[in-house]
């Protein structure tokens, strides 16, 4: 009973991926990579920034270099940051708009914040 | 089960929860791994935080704004919440670090796997403890 009952129910209704393959498995991954590497560029630079005072932190997000790193790093932090929160939200609550929509909502004012940051300090 | 649901909407096979589950090493290493995610994200808020503050303090608008920020962050307390990021960080980087080499297909052996996972947990932990004393020992952190 059961067996045929989610037999069934797997092949007619469970939502399958229309379309998309394996597009955002791969962008997980890809994203994971990515921040091992740029995650540790950023905190070797905090180490080196730590008890520096604000000139230096200044002149650290002024270089053009650093800016486009800080800025990398947090564009893809909230693109990982997104697919795992999502990823939990469709586990636990799979028909959930609003809270999808929140998270979206909340890396897009992370990102904003962040990148404005950087724009501010670079045009000062 | 045996029943379907009434209303038509869309299915998708849930994560068993929290409560179903034995302890076992592979299974508290993959809660781990979500739970220091979702604390990470204090810590893009942090930093996110930090990087707006030197923007706000440079632009003039809040020439405060930095000093704010690490009254804050220098804190007994901000110092609690970044050792807190650190160890949630290091774990879920040796976390991520065994997704990987599961998705690459190796590690699968059960032995292995629950080699992976205790290692992975102690690396991070051990990786934490490295960086405080590092920075304690070089003055760089004072309390």
């Amino acid at each position: 009973m059961v067996d045929s009952y989610l037999r069934e129910r797997s092949s007619k209704d469970w939502k399958k991926s229309e379309k998309h393959g394996a597009g955002e498995w791969l962008a997980e991954r890809w994203t994971s990579v990515a921040l091992i590497v740029l995650t540790g560029w950023a905190l070797w630079s905090a180490y080196g920034l730590m008890g520096q005072g604000y000139e230096a932190a200044l002149a650290f997000v002024k270089a053009p270099v650093n800016a486009g790193l800080l800025a990398l790093t947090f564009i893809i932090t909230v693109w990982h940051t997104h697919m795992g929160l999502t990823a939990n939200v469709l586990d636990y609550f799979p028909n959930s708009r609003a809270l999808k929509l929140i998270s979206a909502l909340f890396c897009l004012v992370l990102l904003v914040a962040a990148l404005g940051g950087i724009f501010l300090a670079f045009k000062a | 089960m045996s029943q379907p649901p009434s209303k038509p909407t869309v299915y998708r096979p849930l994560s068993p929860h929290l409560q179903v589950w034995k302890f076992h090493i592979t299974m508290f290493t993959s809660i781990l791994h979500r739970a220091t995610g979702l604390a990470l994200v204090v810590g893009a808020v942090l930093v996110a935080a930090w990087l707006l503050a030197i923007g706000l303090t440079a632009s003039g608008c809040c020439p405060q704004a930095y000093t704010s920020f690490l009254t804050f962050a220098a804190s007994p307390f901000g110092l609690f919440i970044w050792f807190g990021l650190s160890l949630a960080g290091f774990i879920h980087l040796t976390g991520g670090i065994r997704h990987l080499i599961w998705d690459l297909g190796l590690g699968f052996q059960l032995k292995s796997a629950n080699a992976l996972s205790w290692w992975g947990l102690l690396i991070g932990i051990a990786l934490t403890i490295v960086f405080w004393v590092v920075l304690f020992a070089t003055g760089k952190v004072v309390l």
